[in-house]
């Protein structure tokens, strides 16, 4: 059996499967839920390409799927990756417990992720481009269910992520000849151009960003939350693999001053425009844009340590892009309408759900103690050796991200307590739910235990070993 | 290809493009599109073998199918009102600006690599040109659609050029399917039965 069968060919099969399940309960979910988790554990404890004796039986996980000529590979330094991925998947379809996203959410989550599983397999790599796009695709009947009238938020998602495919494919092309001419300028200025373009498609960068606002107010909140983690992860993975495969790009420092450039402006722009969200969508929207702006600006220090604080960072964003959205969407059943000033009675109906938000916009916009803190603290230092503007910049992105969180929390202790009237039934509340609290103590010992001792997640950093050239 | 034949086979590429562009009728648009993918294929035979070719036309006729099987289905809508076209005229004037672009880049693309022919390069910049004005100037999921398979023909056509693995000819099929599908379910999605 190979990788890339286990985890990109098992994963779109068994979705497929489940979307055609038409009765209107939680089958598929536990379904899904259960290869999701199985999954995770076979990445985490079976080598790959490692013959294996369970008894009198032997196995081996081999790590390449030939497909139509081309590799799909997935070797023994991608096994942590795998497991970060499926155990994302896996808290993402705990959550829909929740959050009930919608009947398809199960089986299209993974069939999601094995397409973001397959872009980070197949080689040629750049060829990615065509499975994030299908990812991107295959995600619209939950963007829109049924019966809903779609916006136009839909139809720019889909248009600017196809655009990034053309631009990256034939990059694809330019950079083999880049390679044969290292010093041809023009072929290297137009290799680049296109990958800046097709990258500012794919990661949302500013000003290719209006369509996550757009569709975050037409859409459920935690099927946009899945589409705004998975996505900017896997691309700037993808990224990262183009920097550490073509020596021209890795040794161009104009390259990593783009990126870092690129990065602080999102970190600026999503911090300032979240600050002035009054819909809890968009301001989840924004706060996506802050978060890929850090990743960014991660792989624009450019060294070792830049690749050591992407990982950092993606981790606890993870863990709080994740509870952004769950808190979201279960705000967002009690309030359709998702409008600040209408919040209050929801937010202090679940006064766990509004402090994990609140700490989640705390901890995205660096607040010491919580989880993202360390890594944010890394990247202002190289991002203040470099450059003292776009430190500056970062910080304003983070004060605004900070002023967002600021918002939320006076919405939920500015809004009048619920008046109770004698002999009527007490509304179900967070207090009364178990499930709501094993959420909260859970999630925030985590990112407060991150936050505190960042060493807690040591072992995480080997994922940096997928790069090596970029290490050195 | 010969001189004439190349010639021909732009100027009804860029005939079926314009009139996608510029109709109103919804069924002409199909025709117009299934036409299109026709003229698309006898660019992309001269540097592909005709078995894998035509994994393109084929494709394109299915894409084109599934939107008019879905528009078919759709309660008709009132037609634009108005006696003077001016939209129709503001487009085609867009499309001549493109088309002025098109005959200035091809034979810079040309001159610049031998990988690509005149004529796949005069089609591709077309359809890639024209299939943008058509996703920024008509609005619905419907004309999106169009839009965004006709960039992606033109963009196959000079993309054959270059690569012809089978890997990326389906993955290329796959999304062209994609996007007929996706904009089928969009323009159906409001009359499709609620989930609860």
């Amino acid at each position: 059996m190979s990788s890339a069968f286990l985890w990109v060919v098992l994963p779109i099969a068994v979705g497929a499967a489940l979307l055609l399940y038409r009765r209107k309960d939680d089958t598929p979910l536990y379904l899904s839920l259960g290869l999701s988790a199985v999954l995770t554990w076979i990445a985490w404890q079976f080598p790959i390409d490692v013959v294996l004796q369970l008894g009198s039986v032997s196995f081996e996980i081999a790590p390449t799927l030939v497909l139509l000529g081309r590799n799909f590979t997935l070797g023994e330094t991608q096994r942590l990756l795998l497991t970060f991925i499926y155990a994302a998947q896996t808290f993402w379809l705990l959550g829909a417990f929740l959050t009930r996203p919608g009947r398809l959410f199960a089986g299209l989550s993974l069939i999601a992720v094995g397409l973001f599983m397959a872009a980070l397999a197949v080689q040629p790599f750049l060829y990615a481009a065509l499975l994030l796009a299908a990812a991107v695709l295959v995600w619209v009947p939950v963007l829109v269910p049924q019966g809903s009238q779609p916006g136009r938020g839909v139809q720019r998602a889909i248009v600017f992520n196809l655009f990034a495919v053309p631009f990256i494919l034939f990059t694809g092309w330019l950079l083999t000849g880049v390679e044969a001419t290292p010093g041809n300028f023009s072929l290297v200025l137009r290799a680049g151009l296109l990958l800046a373009l097709g990258f500012s498609f794919l990661l949302a960068v500013f000003p290719f960003h209006t369509w996550m606002p757009m569709l975050a107010q037409e859409s459920h909140p935690y099927v946009i939350g899945f589409l705004m983690f998975f996505l900017p992860a896997v691309s700037s993975l993808f990224l990262l693999s183009l920097i550490e495969r073509y020596v021209w790009l890795r040794e161009n420092p104009a390259v990593f001053q783009l990126l870092l450039a690129a990065g602080s402006l999102g970190v600026l722009l999503g911090g300032l425009w979240a600050s002035q969200q009054r819909h809890l969508g968009r301001m989840l929207a924004f706060t996506s844009t802050l978060a890929t702006g850090g990743l960014l600006q991660a792989i624009g220090l450019g060294d070792a340590a830049g690749l050591h604080t992407f990982f950092a960072l993606l981790l606890p964003q993870a863990w709080v892009l994740w509870a952004l959205a769950a808190c979201f969407a279960v705000l967002a059943r009690h309030t359709p309408s998702q409008q600040l000033d209408e919040l209050g009675p929801a937010l202090r109906q679940h006064p766990l759900l509004a402090f994990t938000s609140v700490a989640g916009l705390f901890g995205l916009a660096g607040l010491p103690l919580l989880g993202p803190f360390a890594a944010h603290l890394s990247i202002w230092s190289g991002v203040g050796q470099q450059s003292v503007a776009l430190l500056v910049l970062s910080l304003l992105g983070s004060l605004g991200l900070l002023a967002a969180g600021l918002r939320l929390l006076h919405a939920w202790l500015g809004a009048p307590a619920p008046a109770t009237q004698p002999g009527a039934a007490q509304a179900r509340g967070d207090f009364a739910n178990p499930y709501i609290w094993a959420f909260f103590i859970i999630w925030g010992v985590t990112l407060l235990g991150y936050g505190l001792l960042p060493s807690f997640l040591a072992p995480v950093g080997r994922l940096v070993l997928m790069f090596p050239q970029l290490l050195q | 290809m010969s001189d004439f034949t190349g010639t021909l086979v732009v100027l009804l590429l860029l005939i079926t493009a314009l009139y996608l562009l510029v109709n109103q009728d919804w069924r002409w648009a199909i025709a117009a599109l299934g036409l299109q993918y026709v003229w698309a294929f006898l660019l992309v035979i001269p540097s592909w073998p005709a078995e894998l070719a035509v994994v393109k036309l084929v494709t394109g006729w299915i894409a084109a199918s599934v939107l008019g099987l879905t528009r078919l289905n759709l309660p008709a809508t009132p037609p634009a009102t108005g006696s003077v076209p001016s939209g129709r005229v503001f487009r085609l004037l867009a499309a001549g600006l493109v088309v002025l672009l098109v005959l200035g880049a091809a034979p810079r693309l040309t001159d610049w690599s031998r990988a690509f022919g005149i004529y796949p390069a005069w089609g591709g910049l077309l359809l890639i040109g024209i299939g943008l004005m058509q996703i920024a100037l008509r609005s619905g999921f419907f004309r999106s659609a169009l839009g965004l398979l006709t960039l992606f023909a033109g963009f196959e056509i000079l993309y054959a050029a270059v690569e012809a693995s089978t890997l990326v000819t389906g993955l290329l099929a796959a999304v062209n399917l994609g996007i007929a599908l996706v904009g089928s379910y969009l323009l159906a999605a409001p009359t499709l039965e609620a989930e609860e």
